[in-house]
Parts: C-alpha cells; sequence; structure tokens
C-alpha cells in the first residue's frame, strides 16, 4: 500500500486557506531571500578569486636567464587617483618566440600598444598631457581581451618594447622604496605562468571570505525563521491529525515535506533571482571595480549547494520546532518557564576574550586568526542571549508602561529567541564599526601635492631638476621643483636621490605634472601621493567595501528575519492579541509592545556593537598616530539609521496582519 | 436596584443569517445574568453586542441610560476597557508576564503608575484564593487558578458590568463549580454586574436569572433566588 503521507500532505497545503497562503509565500520568501544572499556572497568570494587569477599574467614567474625569453616589466601610474597597471614586454633576440600574454593573440612587438577597453575609454577623454603622453606615442591602441583583465572597469596597458629599453631596465624595476610593493616588478620570463596575483586583487578574496562569515549566521537565522512560520498552523494539525489516528512520525513526514517543498521552490525562486539579476550585480563595483558577467556565475554545483543548504535549514528548522510540540504540546503552548540563560555563558565569553587577548599580539598565521575570529563569534553566539535576558529583566524592572512592560517580559522569556532576531546585525555591526572608521597604515597626506622622480645619484637629480622645471612650465603647470636630500625624509623620496615637485592646483595639474615628467624617470614613472598609498588604499577601499556591504546585506537579511519573525508572532499570538483588544486593549500598545521587543536589543546591542567597533577603531587609530576616516564614520551612521529604519518598516509591515487577527475579535475569541 | 445596562430590539444579521432577531434585556445593578443556548442560537452574538464588541444592525445598547452601540470605534474600545470585565474560557493571559502584571494590566492601560497598578491587583489575590501565586506566570497556574487570575483582571478596574464567555468551559466539574462559585459572588461584592455565556445549566444556575436563546430570539427566562 503506497504511503498517505504525500497525497495528505498536498491535500493539506492545498486547502490550508489564506491564511496558510501567506505562512507559505513568507517562508518561500524568506528561503529565497536567504537563497539570493547566499548566492551573491558565494559569487564575490569566487569571483574575487576569479579576478585574482587573471592578474597573475602580469607577475609571471622568473626564470633562470638562460631560459628566459623576455624581459617584463611591471610599473603603475596613477590618473585621477585611479591606479593604471603598464606592463612592459621585450622579446629577448634569438630566443624562441614568447607566447601571447592573456588577453592578446600574440607577443606584442616593439612600437605596439594594448590597452584595456577602460583605459581607452579615459584616453579618449583626458588631454593627451594629463595622460596619453606617458605611453608611447602610437596611430592606434590594440585592445586587451577580458582573459588579461580582473574586471571591466580595470585600466591597463602592455607595451612592446626592445630589450634595451629603459621601461625594461633593471633600474625601472628597482623596488629599493617601500611602496613600491606590488606596484614596480622587473622578471626575466618565458611565459606568463605565476603565482602572484595583482596586489589590486590580492586580498578581495580574503575579505569576502570574511564577508561570507559574518552573513552566514544571518542567513541561518532567517531560513530558521521561515521554518517557524505556520508553527501555530502545523500545532492546530497535529492536534487533529493525532487525534485522527496519524502517528508522530506521518506528522513529522508531512511537515519535513511541506516544508521542504516550500524551502526548495523559495531556494530556487532566490537561485533565479540570483540569475536573472547578474548583469545587475555585475554593476556593483568592488575591488577593481565593476565584474564581468560570467565571474560572478558560481556554477552549477555551487547553485544546487545553496538550494539544497537553505531548502535542509528551513526543513530542520520546521521538523526541530514540530519536535518540541510533538514531546510536549502545552510546554510549547503556555511555555510553563521562562528560558533564563544562565552566568556560564558570561564566564565563557570572558574567558573566550581573555584567550583571544592572550593570543592575538601579532605575527598570526591566517588559520590562526580565523580560528581567534571564529572563537570570538561563539563566544558572542552564546553571551548574546545572556545579555538580552539581562536587558529584558532590566527594562522590566524600570518599565512605566505596558507596551514596555510587555516587551522587557518578552525578551526576558525568550531571550534565545530574540537574539536570533538581531544577531546578525549586532556582529556585522561590530565589523563595520571597526572597519568604516579604521585607517590605520601610512598616513600619506604629508606627500599631497608633490610629484617625485627617482635618479640614480645627486648630480643626476640636479640635472634632472633643470629639465623637469622645463617640461612643467612647457605644460603649463606652476610648481616649485627641488633635489632629493639625504637628510631629508619627510618626502616621497625618503632622503634617495631625485626630484621633487611641488604642484600647484588640483589633481589635474598633478596629472599633468606626471604626464610631463615622465621622460626623466629613466624607465620609472613619476609617483606622487596615490603611489605612496597605493597599497594601503587597496586594502582600506576592500575592508570599507566590505564593511557597508556586509552591513548592506545583515540589514536586508535581518529586516526580512525581523519581519518575518514579527509576522509569525502575531499568527502564533493571535488568540491572546484577540482577546486583549476584545477587552479594550488598544491597539496601538500591543503593536509598540512587539516592535519594542525588537528595537530594545537590536538599538542597545547593535547600536552598542557598532559603537564598540569604531570606538575601538578609533583608540588604535589614534594610538597608531594614523587620521580617522570620517567619511566612513559618516558613511556608516547613514548604513545604520538606513537599516534601522528598513528593519523598523519590515516590523511594522506585519502591523495589518495584527489589524487584521484582531479586527473581529467576536471571531477570533470562539 | 437600577439597570446598569439593556439592549432593546436588537438585530444582528451576518449576510442571509439573523443572528439576533430582535431582543430585549436589562441588566441591574449586581444582577448575574446568564445566556444559554444551543449552538448558534445567539447567545454569543448576545454577549458581543452588550459588551460593544459588534453593532447590531436595529436597537440600542444603553449602559446607565446612555446609548453606547453608535460610539466609535475608539470610545467603545475605552468603554470596554473601563467600564467592563471580560473573562473568556481560556488564553486570555500573557504567557510573559507574572499573574500579578496580568492583573494589573488594565490599570496600566489607563494610566495608574505601575506600582499602584501592581498593589491595586494583589488586593484580589485574597479574596480569589490565590495567595502567593502573584509571582507565577500563566504557564505555571492551573487551569482553575488561571480562570481566577482572569477574574481578578477582569475586576480590577472596578467595572460596572463583567462579561464571561463559557468562563468554565475548559475546566474539570469541581474546578469550574469553584470558579463559577468565585465569579459571582466576588462579582457581586463588587458592585458588578454578571453577564455569562455558558452552555452548562449547572454553572448557569449560579446566576441570578437565566436568558435562553434560540434562533437569535429569547424563547424563555427564569428567575433565581441565589441563598
Amino acid at each position: 500500500m503506497s504511503s498517505p503521507v504525500l497525497p495528505l500532505t498536498w491535500h493539506l497545503t492545498k486547502s490550508s486557506g489564506r491564511r496558510g497562503l501567506q505562512s507559505h509565500l513568507l517562508a518561500a520568501g524568506a528561503a529565497a531571500v536567504g537563497a539570493f544572499v547566499m548566492l551573491v556572497i558565494v559569487a564575490a568570494t569566487l569571483g574575487a578569486g576569479t579576478r585574482a587569477d587573471h592578474t597573475k599574467w602580469r607577475t609571471p614567474d622568473a626564470v633562470p636567464a638562460k631560459q628566459a625569453t623576455a624581459v617584463q616589466a611591471l610599473a603603475t601610474t596613477y590618473v585621477r587617483h585611479e591606479p593604471v597597471t603598464v606592463v612592459s614586454l621585450a622579446q629577448l633576440p634569438d630566443r624562441e618566440q614568447t607566447p601571447a600574454p592573456p588577453g592578446l593573440n600574440s607577443f606584442p612587438k616593439q612600437g605596439e600598444v594594448y590597452v584595456s577597453p577602460a583605459l581607452a575609454d579615459l584616453l579618449r577623454e583626458l588631454p593627451v598631457n594629463q595622460l596619453a603622453d606617458r605611453l608611447p606615442k602610437v596611430k592606434s591602441y590594440g585592445t586587451i581581451g577580458t582573459a588579461g583583465l580582473a574586471a571591466p572597469d580595470e585600466l591597463v596597458a602592455i607595451v612592446g618594447r626592445t630589450p634595451n629599453a629603459p621601461a625594461v631596465s633593471k633600474a625601472a624595476g628597482d623596488t629599493s622604496s617601500w611602496f613600491d610593493f606590488g606596484q614596480t616588478e622587473r622578471a626575466k620570463i618565458s611565459g606568463f605562468t605565476g603565482d602572484t596575483p595583482s596586489m589590486f586583487t590580492s586580498g578581495d578574496q580574503g575579505i569576502a571570505v570574511m564577508g561570507v562569515i559574518l552573513l552566514a549566521m544571518p542567513v541561518v537565522v532567517l531560513s530558521a525563521a521561515a521554518g517557524r512560520l505556520g508553527a501555530a498552523r502545523r500545532e492546530q494539525r497535529l492536534a487533529a491529525l493525532r487525534l485522527a489516528g496519524a502517528t508522530p512520525r506521518q506528522i513529522i513526514a508531512m511537515t519535513a515535506l511541506e516544508a521542504t517543498a516550500l524551502g526548495a521552490v523559495g531556494a530556487l525562486t532566490g537561485a533565479l533571482a540570483y540569475v536573472v539579476l547578474l548583469p545587475a550585480l555585475a554593476q556593483v563595483p568592488f575591488g577593481v571595480g565593476t565584474w564581468y558577467v560570467d565571474t560572478l556565475w558560481v556554477g552549477l554545483p555551487w547553485l544546487a549547494t545553496v538550494v539544497v543548504a537553505v531548502t535542509a535549514l528551513i526543513t530542520v528548522s520546521a521538523v526541530s520546532m514540530l519536535r518540541q510540540v510533538a514531546n510536549s504540546p502545552l510546554g510549547v503552548a503556555q511555555q510553563a518557564d521562562p528560558r533564563r540563560t544562565r552566568m556560564i555563558r558570561l564566564a565563557f565569553f570572558a574567558a573566550s576574550l581573555a584567550v583571544i587577548f592572550l593570543f592575538s599580539g601579532g605575527g598570526l598565521e591566517a588559520k590562526q586568526a580565523v580560528a581567534l575570529l571564529l572563537l570570538f563569534y561563539g563566544a558572542f553566539w552564546l553571551f548574546g542571549p545572556w545579555v538580552v535576558d539581562r536587558l529584558g529583566r532590566l527594562v522590566s524592572r524600570f518599565a512605566k508602561r505596558p507596551a514596555t512592560l510587555l516587551a522587557g517580559r518578552r525578551l526576558s522569556d525568550d531571550p534565545r529567541g530574540a537574539w536570533r532576531t538581531v544577531s546578525g546585525l549586532v556582529l556585522a555591526g561590530f565589523a563595520a564599526g571597526f572597519f568604516s572608521v579604521s585607517m590605520l597604515g601610512t598616513d600619506t597626506s604629508q606627500y599631497r601635492g608633490q610629484i617625485a622622480v627617482s635618479t640614480a645619484n645627486a648630480s643626476e637629480a640636479r640635472h634632472a631638476a633643470t629639465e623637469a622645471r622645463t617640461l612643467l612650465s612647457r605644460a603649463g603647470v606652476t610648481a616649485t621643483v627641488t633635489t632629493g636630500r639625504a637628510d631629508v625624509y619627510d618626502n616621497l623620496l625618503s632622503g634617495g636621490p631625485g626630484v621633487i615637485a611641488h604642484v600647484e592646483g588640483g589633481q589635474e595639474q598633478l596629472d599633468t605634472a606626471v604626464t610631463a615628467l615622465t621622460p626623466l624617470g629613466d624607465g620609472r614613472f613619476p609617483y606622487g601621493q596615490d603611489y605612496a598609498g597605493g597599497s594601503d588604499k587597496a586594502a582600506f577601499d576592500r575592508l570599507d567595501a566590505v564593511a557597508f556591504g556586509t552591513l548592506a546585506l545583515s540589514f536586508l537579511v535581518a529586516a526580512a528575519s525581523a519581519g518575518l519573525t514579527a509576522a509569525a508572532n502575531v499568527l502564533d499570538r493571535r488568540r491572546v492579541y484577540g482577546l486583549l483588544r476584545l477587552a479594550g486593549t488598544p491597539l496601538k500598545v500591543l503593536d509598540r509592545a512587539r516592535v519594542r521587543e525588537t528595537v530594545i536589543p537590536l538599538v542597545v546591542l547593535a547600536g552598542g556593537t557598532t559603537a564598540m567597533g569604531a570606538y575601538g577603531s578609533y583608540q588604535l587609530n589614534k594610538a597608531a598616530g594614523a587620521t580617522i576616516n570620517t567619511s566612513g564614520a559618516i558613511e556608516l551612521v547613514v548604513c545604520v539609521v538606513i537599516g534601522a529604519v528598513a528593519m523598523f518598516a519590515a516590523i511594522s509591515g506585519s502591523r495589518p496582519l495584527l489589524r487584521k487577527v484582531t479586527a473581529d475579535p467576536a471571531q477570533t475569541a470562539d | 436596584m437600577s439597570t446598569v445596562l439593556a439592549g432593546y430590539g436588537l438585530v444582528k444579521k451576518y449576510g442571509p443569517t439573523t443572528a439576533l432577531a430582535g431582543v430585549d434585556v436589562e441588566v441591574r445593578e449586581r444582577d448575574s445574568l446568564a445566556i444559554m443556548g444551543p449552538s448558534g442560537s445567539g447567545k454569543s452574538t448576545l454577549l458581543h453586542t452588550l459588551a460593544g464588541i459588534i453593532r447590531p444592525n436595529e436597537g440600542q445598547v444603553l449602559l446607565r441610560g446612555e446609548r453606547v452601540d453608535n460610539l466609535g470605534e475608539n470610545r467603545l474600545s475605552a468603554l470596554r476597557r473601563k467600564r467592563f470585565g471580560f473573562v473568556f474560557q481560556f488564553g486570555q493571559l500573557l504567557p510573559e508576564l507574572p499573574a500579578e502584571e496580568n492583573v494589573a494590566l488594565p490599570l496600566m492601560l489607563e494610566g495608574t503608575p505601575r506600582r499602584q497598578a501592581v498593589d491595586r491587583a494583589r488586593r484580589w489575590f485574597a479574596p480569589l484564593g490565590l495567595e502567593g501565586l502573584e509571582q507565577r506566570r500563566p504557564g505555571q497556574l492551573s487551569g482553575g487558578q488561571a480562570q481566577r487570575v482572569a477574574i481578578a483582571r477582569a475586576l480590577v478596574a472596578e467595572p460596572d458590568v463583567v462579561f464571561a464567555d463559557e468562563p468554565t468551559g475548559a475546566l474539570d466539574q469541581r474546578t469550574s463549580e469553584e470558579v463559577i462559585r468565585l465569579l459571582t459572588s466576588v462579582t457581586r461584592a463588587s458592585g458588578a454586574a454578571l453577564v455569562m455565556v455558558t452552555h452548562d445549566a449547572d454553572v448557569a444556575a449560579h446566576c441570578d436569572r437565566i436568558l435562553q436563546v434560540r434562533d437569535g430570539r429569547i424563547s424563555n427566562y427564569s428567575q433565581f433566588t441565589v441563598a
């Protein structure tokens, strides 16, 4: 005899009425958001890796001189604060032909210049004396294909040279300055295989992984909230079906089947949204700019994994909820005892913090740092409900109005539930708070307005200074030109020989000066503040992006979770709400109570940890003598305010539902 | 004793179904009135109409001589909060509040300071045999205890009328007897009138009068003299 579970589940799902349909839609919607967010962060992580791989050819593995077929030199120059990567390539005579670099059909001949599409646009857009004159003059530029580029916005040039050209000379590859790291390289090569990605892409994947860690828990919470939806309806069904003779196993199977179907439909919808929105997602800049669409495509195995994972989470959540009901139906309905938290949570958190402080002295390997991060995360996860519990008790103790009293009692009644709703934001808030104001690194502001050209020695510097004055004057740039001194370190030459031009005017004048002074560089580009701070800026920009990306996505997920939980609570508690309203309790009191139930821990915990992160970063910056990223701090405040409003709106979104379920108290009471 | 609550010519229709077909009823001070009848007879509709929960299509509801069925929703809600008390079958207590705060809630909703509200609420625990249970939450109370807490909550704001809808429907016979005796006696002692819907004749027998409702009309009227 075939099992009646499947047809009965289908029949009950079909005939669950409008309220059942609402629950189904909300649950599927939550699964969709969860799957979508997961896919986006997986795509960003994998895509960041792919991008980095696409830049490895620019610093290929060096080979012994005898095996070398070409000389390659990497240089970086800045225009409008954006880095332009220039790869100079020279085929060595009487050696095997070097294969073509990625993005080109053949190894570039001397005098050929290939540029990325974005650089081609910029070359057309800017006056030649601001950018084009830094590159060899050609009739037309070739185009670098996508295989050689990390992103559509990347500014890259490949220049074919002769082996004795200054741009591929040893001097051009000199990396004696600390800020040359990752921006200037030179090697003898026989091909373009290498393991070192560009400085501008190398940290992206690690930072994206951090985003994954921060966002994983909110997505789990959202999925669990989706599974919780309709718990009250299932509870009624359990009672009715048990009376009709169904076994607990059959009921659990039906619940699992229904939750799996809803989860799968939702997760597939989220996956579909991800696929459809891929072109739009690719327009979101991160690191080196916007994305190639195929870079963000995670592939079918990942797509399937995320859909299955989200579906499984929802199913497990729904079944575990039902198991509690099955084990003790009255216990769940009435919840005899408050779910108190123990002091051991505080003790564990304190011990974990001690361990973290003890081992975070420095010189940590990445794995150790991740382990400590996970320890902090886990400890905080255990500590959160304890704080919510105490917060609830505190609020109840001092509450003067019924809505606040109700909210406080609800918090201490189920601190884990309240914590789950806000936990993602609390943790993301801490990270965002920290990274948004952090500007640790070298302060390069004292180099503002300077353009430097290194020379081999002091006498060359004196000669170069005279020439620099002529070149700058001819370019229409007003500047004071000095030579570097061995005892002066507070300029871009840091005591080395060379010329410093103190340029008057804005960025256009600086870009013009760099272009004008390029012939003096003996194969190296003149450089300014952007070059000196390039490495730090690359790291900060990404941390900044991931901090706000994480915070924004956390808010999206948290708002969805809060909205769902609020809706589920209204449905679960519709009888008591209905009866209270019938007895004359104003709707706004009930509404305020349930809003405060989320807003109080959100403001105290998420606001507290965000401020704590920002304060910690501020102190760290102060101690290191670094400036504070004020624009980051302002962005953080704006983001937090918008996010908090979104969460408030999500919770308020269930107000019509509350009004509806209490609108006809006579019906509800019966 | 003067009439505290009255309904005259009450008609209530739900689409083609007539739930009340012209009912007249008067409730005097300290009076206790049981409304009985089979399922679908209109007894709950009558209680809800008298309590200002639903509006009649025809007829009037008067509280101490003032018409209340035509008040706006907010004023009706305030009326229910201030002048009426309610006891239902089950599920009316907020599970996260201790018993004393559940009882104090109507006072707090009216703006009474919390400490004062809780103090006033506590005074109801002894007469209802609830001493020592002030800090218990509804889930930690038996069914009978929970109903007595609900009675305290209905009476704490010193209402004119207490409405009870199957207040013993979820209780065993012995507890039911105990709860109904307390409900009638304490309500009478407080000076409020009691209007109660029940299907249990033993429960109804504790009231001064019984109204039998059938097909939306009063089919029978009995009066007892309660000792």
